[in-house]
């Protein structure tokens, strides 16, 4: 700065010699004209401009965060009420899974139950079948003996009896009896 | 420096090629103290330069058509991205905190266009254009000074005070309109008359104190950006000059002659920055005397702003 300020005097001292502290009115006035004109055109067709894109791009800008955070926030609710509807299906789902497990078990509990007597009724059916044939076969019996007993009452009342013949009877009723079996 | 100072009447010296430069004053005078010079020449194509590349510029940044969908929003070309880039920082993060919402809106257009305007200057100062043209004048008629346009239109104090007088209007236009001429006057005391009475007894200093610097600040302005771009230039010619100076000859000139060359293209980057710096302090100080000039309740607002940090960067136009 020193060394300036010396340059400066040096260059001023001379009198005639050019300095550049010299006024020149020219350049002044030039200079304010020249901003000022400067200043107009830049004013009505530069920062407008300049400035509205700035602000325009700022409002966008803004406007597409707020569209973010909305969307977001839509998301967001969607995805609660998503997943309250997932979890109101399942427990709807699983209710209804119990009640099908219930109502089968029901059914399979009635069809075992009817088996069971089913099957006890045929037991019954068949034990009652195997009694009566039992009975009517021994009452069958008792009447083949009765009447094979008759026959060989008879057949021993009609003849006179020796041991040949007795033993020939009691083939001929054996064989009788045998043949109608 | 004392080669510098001796060598300063010579035909090349350091401050020879910030100095401005008469042309055309045969034609183009004001009297006896106003020229036609390069340094106008060289604002005038600046200004064309920045009046035709800036439309441009918005016209990729803004919104574009309908049809283009999302992208629309997009902002293609590197050029207007850096522009972009530029105005949101400045806007976002430097004049949002110091001036609040409202002012940076109302002031806005203003203070981007003093910024792009003394951003222009400083850079196109940067071009070598009447280094070019001497090089021309040289071989074409052996006239190694000739040049009609260049140099650093911000390096000359008349430019920059009229920039600083613009400044200064709207920083006083700005205070009566927001505070009245009662609200300013109190404001030159720095309300000390509303505090305790023994107080009034330092309220003429202190107004003789504000009354000076509502003129020392612009002043202020005009002089930090004309010396900053008067001395980077120096400095450049001056490395650049360095070994005509130096009476020594054979490979000690050369090797100083590489290690100036290199010197000053790592200089003539910080030029770069520092182009771009001024540009920022100029306007900078400027949002911040506009706000040192607003109602104090301002300020709280800006207070409360800064609480809510980054988010509210973000909020739509009001």
């Amino acid at each position: 700065m020193l060394r300036l300020m010396n340059i400066i005097a040096a260059a001023g001292e001379g009198g005639s010699e050019p300095s550049l502290m010299d006024p020149n009115l020219l350049a002044n006035v030039t200079g304010i004209v020249v901003f000022l004109v400067a200043l107009v055109v830049l004013w009505l067709f530069v920062w407008p401009k300049i400035t509205q894109g700035l602000d325009d791009r700022n409002d966008k800008i803004i406007s597409e965060i707020q569209s973010a955070e909305e969307a977001r926030e839509q998301a967001k609710s969607a995805l609660a009420d998503y997943e309250q509807e997932l979890a109101k299906a399942r427990e709807e789902s699983s209710r209804m899974i119990n009640d099908a497990r219930a109502q089968a078990k029901e059914l399979a509990d009635e069809l075992r139950a009817k088996n069971e007597q089913e099957l006890a009724e045929r037991m019954a059916r068949a034990n009652a079948d195997i009694e009566s044939a039992k009975s009517a076969a021994v009452a069958d019996i008792h009447s083949q003996a009765a009447v094979l007993a008759t026959t060989i009452a008879g057949k021993i009342l009609q003849r006179e009896i020796n041991p040949g013949d007795q033993q020939q009877l009691v083939e001929e009723s054996l064989n009788e009896l045998g043949s109608r079996n | 420096m004392n080669l510098l100072l001796a060598e300063s009447g010579a035909p090349h010296t350091p401050l020879g090629h910030v100095l401005d430069k008469p042309v055309f004053a045969e034609w183009l005078s004001v009297g006896e103290i106003g020229t036609m010079s390069t340094q106008i020449l060289t604002m005038l194509l600046g200004a064309a330069l920045l009046l035709f590349i800036m439309p441009r510029v918005a016209g990729r940044i803004a919104t574009g058509p309908e049809s283009a969908g999302h992208d629309r929003y997009i902002t293609r070309g590197r050029l207007s991205q850096v522009v972009e880039v530029m105005i949101l920082y400045l806007r976002d993060t430097m004049l949002v905190p110091v001036m609040g919402e409202k002012t940076t809106r109302k002031y806005l257009p203003f203070l981007m266009s003093l910024f792009f305007f003394i951003l222009t200057m400083n850079l196109i100062g940067l071009v070598p254009m009447a280094d070019a043209q001497n090089i021309i004048g040289k071989f074409g008629w052996g006239d190694d000074h000739w040049s009609v346009i260049g140099g650093t239109p911000t390096s000359n104090i008349n430019i920059t005070a009229g920039l600083a007088l613009i400044s200064f209007i709207v920083i006083q236009v700005h205070s009566f309109r927001e505070l009245g001429v009662r609200g300013f006057l109190e404001h030159l005391t720095c309300d000390l008359t509303k505090g305790p009475k023994f107080l009034w007894l330092v309220v003429p200093v202190i107004f003789v104190v504000e009354v000076a610097g509502v003129f020392i600040k612009p002043a202020a302005l005009a002089i930090r950006l004309f010396a900053n771009m008067v001395g980077g230039h120096v400095l450049l010619a001056t490395l650049i000059l360095l070994p005509g100076f130096l009476p020594i000859e054979g490979l000690g000139r050369t090797g100083v002659i590489v290690v100036s060359a290199g010197a000053a293209v790592l200089i003539t980057f910080m030029e770069i920055f520092v182009a771009f710096l001024q540009a920022f302090i100029f306007m900078f100080l400027t949002a911040v005397f506009i706000s040192l000039m607003s109602h104090h309740d301002d300020h709280e607002e800006h207070e409360s702003h800064d609480a809510h940090g980054e988010v509210t960067d973000l909020q739509p136009a009001h």
